[in-house]
């Protein structure tokens, strides 16, 4: 591989780890900060990819596909003239909407009762949605998938250089999510999200609704996890519904924010970026070695080392520091290190 | 204080758990601007009684009201916005959050907790946290944990949860706050200026207190009238000297002598 082509690779890789980073983004509102055990996460991934495909795609050729009958393309057919280009942000915004309407649904009816049913409905709207996508052909044709979703601005851009540009787009939206957690999570809002993951009865005792707090955070998350999912359905253009195994669509996010710290949303990227290294480093290994299984290992053996030597993550909790009262305070306790 | 009316009304409440009766029709009435205690054995139901009038449980019958507002089987946080507040009994500190933090979680209706306004308004938002923690720190110099602000809750001692317990409820503005022991665990000097505190809430802002605590001395300088609770329902009701005579409540306490005040 010349220079140019592991330039190539980093790229590829770079925007994976960013899409990764997303949804680690969501994953630390739902659990990181709120406790909400969402172990389905692959159930939104699906979702807003497939959203974001649908509202894009051209209609599949049918010489091409035999069982063809709906492709999608409502941008084509002339529902909305915009061209693809204003699809792409429609379709991000549809598939934050779609996650987000879902996980409305879903929360109203689990998140009153018992944490243990809002991780059985989520790994319910997992299944579900990977079983749609693969019995209901008409929706997006089947197990065959949806092939050739476009590019963001892919007739301004060379081919070759279709990857510089989509880095750009991913690392924006990236940063806009990232700003929107960390201010959210920060402010009083967020206040509430972590005082419900340490005690749900005790923050009822100080005044706050706990369902809808917990449904907010339920419906925020699943939101930026949309995002995600059409950020992906546009970078690899492909999409069936074996792409969203539990593993690399729930698993691998879980390690990703054990790794970089549960609670940090810094963390949350950086450990987005450590685990999809392990992950895409380890298919250059020889022999076995680079065998997905062996793989998912070295991931499993990194969480645990990181359980051991660092139980917070690489980056632990964020917690914020008040500087003491000057006079009264400081003066009757000198060991003070405000 | 010149109401008549009860700001707390227990109506022949009862609770079960599973065969065990826990509150058994129970009635009692609380007069507003009062600093009530409540009394009784282990297990007389005192607790139970706290969790049923704060929401945390809902009666198997009978009937709780709240400044003439039935409030039985509404939620905590419905009955805290009431103005009605209690701590509990074994402290229930948010673990993993700062002592300031889990003061300022309290006040009601911040701006900030609208998810909207920390992204449209943030100064609006970041204007009401300096108010908030700086009542916080007022509250926190009140019960003499200044010092520990930026200490996650759960590395404080036992003592000193049960003061941010109490700390909580100072940072709202109840009508009448359950206290659920706060005594425990506290030493002399430190109770003297919780009762203090406790004091001056009823006394300035007219809070109305319902005090459980096994410490005699502390219920009988502090509290009057002193409602007797065993095995479920009220038994005595009175001043602290009439209670003390009472011949139920003695052998409700097992022939246990009650010590008056020092
Ligand atoms: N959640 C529960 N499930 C089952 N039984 C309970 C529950 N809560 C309380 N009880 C029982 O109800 C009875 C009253 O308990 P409660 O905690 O109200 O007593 P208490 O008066 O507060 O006692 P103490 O002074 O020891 O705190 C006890 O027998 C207790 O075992
Ligand atoms: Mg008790």
């Amino acid at each position: 591989m010349d220079i140019s082509g592991v330039i190539d690779y980093l790229i590829g890789f770079t925007i994976m780890a960013i899409i990764y980073a997303i949804f680690a983004l969501g994953l630390n509102v739902h659990w990181g900060f709120t406790g909400l055990f969402n172990i389905g996460i692959a159930g939104f991934f699906a979702l807003g990819a497939y959203t974001a495909a649908l509202l894009t795609s051209p209609p599949p050729d049918p010489d091409q596909f035999e069982d063809f009958i709906f492709g999608g393309d409502l941008a084509n057919q002339g529902l909305l003239d915009l061209g693809v280009d204003a699809w792409f942000f429609l379709g991000l915004a549809a598939a934050a909407v779609v996650c987000g309407l879902v996980a409305l649904i879903v929360g109203t009816i689990t998140l009153r009762l018992n944490d243990d049913y809002l991780s059985i409905a989520t790994l319910g709207i997992a299944e579900s949605v990977r079983f749609f996508f693969l019995n209901e052909k008409w929706a997006a044709n089947g197990s065959k998938g949806l092939y050739r979703i476009p590019k963001f601005l892919g007739d301004v851009v060379a081919p070759e250089n279709y990857d510089y540009l989509y880095v750009v787009v991913a690392l924006v939206i990236l940063l806009i999510l990232f700003a929107a957690v960390q201010r959210a999570v920060r402010s009083p809002w967020g206040r509430v999200l972590r005082a419900i993951r340490e005690d749900e009865v005790a923050t009822a005792a100080s005044g706050k609704n706990v369902f809808h707090f917990k449904l907010q955070s339920f419906v925020f998350g699943a939101m930026i996890m949309g995002i995600g999912g059409a950020l992906f359905a546009h970078h690899v253009r492909f999409l069936s519904p074996l792409t969203f195994d539990p593993l690399l669509a729930t698993f691998v996010i879980w390690a990703m924010l054990m790794v970089g710290g549960s609670g940090n949303n810094l963390g949350a990227v950086l450990g987005a970026f450590v685990v999809w290294g392990v992950w895409a480093g380890t298919q250059f290994l020889p022999g076995v070695f680079s065998d997905p299984s062996f793989r998912l290992l070295m991931i499993g053996v990194l969480i645990v080392a990181i359980m051991l030597l660092r139980p917070g993550g690489l980056l632990g909790e964020w917690r914020r520091i008040v500087a003491s009262r000057p006079a009264s305070a400081a003066a009757r306790d000198s060991t003070d290190p405000g | 204080m010149t109401d008549s009316s009860p700001i707390l009304q227990v109506c022949n409440v009862t609770k079960d758990f599973g065969g065990v009766r826990a509150v058994d029709r129970c009635t009692l009435d609380v007069m507003p601007g009062t600093i009530t205690g409540l009394i009784g054995p282990n297990g007389a139901g005192k607790t139970t009684l706290f969790n049923l009038a704060a929401g945390d449980l809902s009666p198997t019958s009978g009937q709780i009201l709240f400044d003439g507002m039935v409030i039985s089987g509404l939620q905590p946080h419905q009955t805290f916005s009431r103005g009605l507040m209690r701590t509990f009994q074994i402290p229930r500190e948010l673990r993993r959050m700062t002592v300031l933090e889990n003061l300022m979680l309290v006040p009601a209706r911040q701006s900030g907790e609208r998810l909207w306004s920390t992204w449209l308004t943030p100064w609006k938002v970041a204007r009401q946290e300096r108010q908030i923690q700086a009542r916080a720190l007022d509250v926190l110099e009140l019960v003499n944990l200044s010092h520990l602000a930026n200490e996650l809750a759960g590395n404080l001692s036992g003592g000193q949860k049960k003061l941010l317990e109490l700390a909580r409820t100072l940072m709202a503005k109840p009508k009448m706050v359950l206290l659920d022991e706060p005594g425990a665990g506290i030493n002399r000097t430190l109770l003297r200026d919780l009762s203090a505190n406790i004091v001056r809430a009823s006394v300035e802002r007219n809070v109305t207190f319902l005090i459980i605590e096994h410490d005699m001395r502390f219920v009988m300088t502090m509290c009057d009238p002193v409602i007797v609770m065993a095995n479920g329902s009220v038994i005595s009701e009175g001043t602290p000297s009439a209670i003390q005579r009472d011949p139920q409540v003695l052998e409700a306490y097992l022939g246990g002598r009650i010590s008056g005040p020092a």
